[in-house]
């Protein structure tokens, strides 16, 4: 088989076809304070710097030779420029929302604000995005990322009050949840006019906090909307123990779901029946944060022999992650391609 | 099976032996109202539990029983049903709101009650993490079994912890988290103990959703509670190590 170009890889895999080898990239972040460090672009200023973010975030193509990049680290962007209380955090911490101040009561507060995609925290991935475009052209395919209705729920209404309402009041959720998913349909629009090929949504919908049910309830037909709707392939992203929520989501339109290492490769892979593929799983805190190669390789051969399609840690990887562990997540590839094609 | 019908149906989501053993002898001879007490905690009902409670209290019933054989029987078989995943966040949320609203009526006599706690847990959301039902809870099921809690909220340093430990002289310190990318600050918080000379004066504990007993291991802490009811366990066993180790 000929050698594709990333983006034809990745694009591939994405819609469950032949590759001449499985791609590696994380659609939600690599960035480590190894990288801000070489080249100097520290967070938080990374996450609000246009031109420092690109520049981190081409680290995931120079150093690590990843598929994909995907220029938005965290979760927080529109959550900033529609007002959360936020916290930035220095260079070793990810920016968080302070959501034990939620800044609104219920879906009657939701209103997009006038200069929500002016706004620094948001027009800092769409001006990344664009310089990242003009800089590797058109070849490597670039991720951007826009939060599900649900993910932002937590952050303007706060995690608790959100998840009392689901029981409380589940009409008024379902309300403020289609409210909500503008914000996700403006800000992916923008990135998509900006350059951006993919678009992660992370919904957290997490197998921690709330039943397989409830994605059925209230997310499974506004994402399927949205597979609908958006004109590139869309990565849902969901932390935590998802199967029982796996074939519902296979169900959705969407090209790909990035999954947990709480799910194990062979049990997702029969969860999604090959209706929608697969991105992950290699854990973050037990084995890229704090094992060596070898075991990060024995990961990558565990996903790669359930034949998922693309590898990749199972979410934002911990931001002092040491660089010789994700290196050998491409290099876990090359050596179970290897194997494979001599057997 | 208990002269409750709706608590006897949720007493069969308890498949453990012993559990079955330990809960279904807590509950066995109760009287009605406790049993009913306990039901409603169970659906969340917060008005009945509140005002049961209350009515309890204004009986005679002493304060002690109503927790006991009321309210944490309700609560055990909420935690089982919760690591089980039988239910969710949610569903404990609304069981958690309606044991406040029985404590609201329990606590102050306790509290006057002058009964010795079991021991002292600080408690605190790690550095970066700005999660906290998994720690409210914690906390919540710590204090219903008769620890003194004393609640450093969300985002707490290694430094916040030492202050923590100097300021109330806990024996055991529980960290929580919920995101893979704040799990290491655990660790750099126990490093901290170890530098400053603390380690070996308190026991420490992890949890929250992502950590497992491997993480916590290797993060050298001294127990893992994989659940709020797992913590409060976990909890009284460290206090008994503690203890003879003082002795």
């Amino acid at each position: 088989m000929k050698t594709m170009t990333k983006k034809e890889r990745v694009f591939n895999a994405l819609n469950r076809q032949e590759v001449d080898r499985p791609p590696v990239a994380n659609p939600t972040s690599v960035a480590t304070v190894e990288m801000m460090d070489l080249v100097d672009a520290p967070f938080p200023e990374a996450c609000r710097s246009a031109e420092l973010n690109a520049r981190l975030a081409a680290t995931e193509i120079t150093e690590f030779d990843f598929d994909a990049i995907a220029p938005y680290f965290s979760i927080i962007q529109e959550s900033s420029a529609i007002g959360c209380d936020m916290q930035w955090e220095q260079k070793d911490n990810w920016p968080t929302v302070r959501m034990s101040n939620p800044i609104w009561q219920g879906s009657s507060d939701v209103k997009v604000p006038k200069d929500f995609l002016e706004h620094k925290d948001t027009k800092v991935i769409i001006d990344s995005i664009k310089i990242l475009r003009k800089e590797f052209g058109n070849d490597i395919p670039i991720i951007g990322k826009t939060m599900g209705p649900w993910t932002l729920a937590y952050h303007v209404f706060g995690v608790e009050k959100f998840l009392l309402g689901t029981i409380d009041n589940p009409s008024e959720t379902k309300l403020a949840l289609e409210k909500l998913k503008e914000f996700t349909y403006l800000f992916g629009e923008a990135q998509i006019d900006a350059g951006a090929d993919i678009l992660t949504v992370p919904d957290h919908a997490t197998g921690d906090l709330v039943s397989g049910q409830y994605y059925k309830t209230f997310l499974q037909e506004l994402h399927t909307e949205m597979a609908e709707n958006f004109k590139v392939p869309l990565i849902l992203h969901i932390c935590g123990r998802t199967v029982d929520r796996m074939p519902a989501i296979s169900e959705t339109g969407m090209h790909a779901f990035h999954f947990d290492s709480k799910n194990k490769p062979e049990e997702a892979m029969n969860a999604v029946q090959n209706k929608i593929a697969l991105v992950g799983n290699i854990n973050n805190p037990e084995t890229l944060y704090s094992k060596n190669t070898i075991e990060v390789k024995k990961e990558v051969f565990d996903c790669l022999n359930a034949g998922v399609q693309i590898i990749a840690p199972e979410c934002a990887i911990p931001l002092k992650t040491k660089s010789e562990n994700l290196i050998a997540i491409t290099e876990g590839v090359s050596d179970w391609l290897s194997e494979h094609n001599k057997n | 099976m208990f002269e409750h019908e709706g608590l006897s149906k949720e007493f069969e989501f308890v498949t453990k032996e012993s559990e079955i053993k330990h809960i279904g002898n807590s509950i066995q001879n109760t009287s009605l109202k406790m049993q009913t007490i306990a039901f409603a905690l169970i659906q969340g009902d917060q008005d009945t539990v509140g005002e049961l409670t209350k009515e309890c209290l204004e009986e005679g019933i002493s304060a002690n029983e109503i927790l006991d054989n009321g309210l944490l029987n309700g609560m055990s078989i909420v935690g089982v049903k919760f690591r089980d995943n039988i239910i969710f966040v949610p569903e404990v949320l609304i069981s958690a709101r309606a044991m406040k609203a029985g404590m609201a009526h329990i606590e102050p006599i306790l509290s006057e009650s002058g009964i010795e706690p079991q021991g002292k847990v600080l408690m605190g959301t790690v550095k970066g993490d700005l999660h906290d039902i998994g720690k409210n809870l914690c906390i919540m099921m710590l204090r219903g079994a008769g620890f003194t809690v004393y609640d450093l909220g969300v985002d707490t340093s290694p430094e916040d912890f030492a202050d923590g430990f100097e300021e109330y002289q806990p024996d055991v310190i529980g960290m929580s988290a919920l995101l893979t990318t704040t799990m290491p600050n655990m660790g750099r918080t126990i490093q901290y103990f170890e530098d400053i000379g603390l380690r070996d004066d308190v026991r420490l504990m992890v949890g929250g959703a992502p950590v497992t007993q491997e993480f916590a291991d290797e993060m050298g802490a001294d127990a893992y509670g994989e659940s709020a009811v797992d913590a409060v366990e976990k909890a009284k066993e460290l206090i008994v190590l503690l203890k003879d180790l003082r002795d």
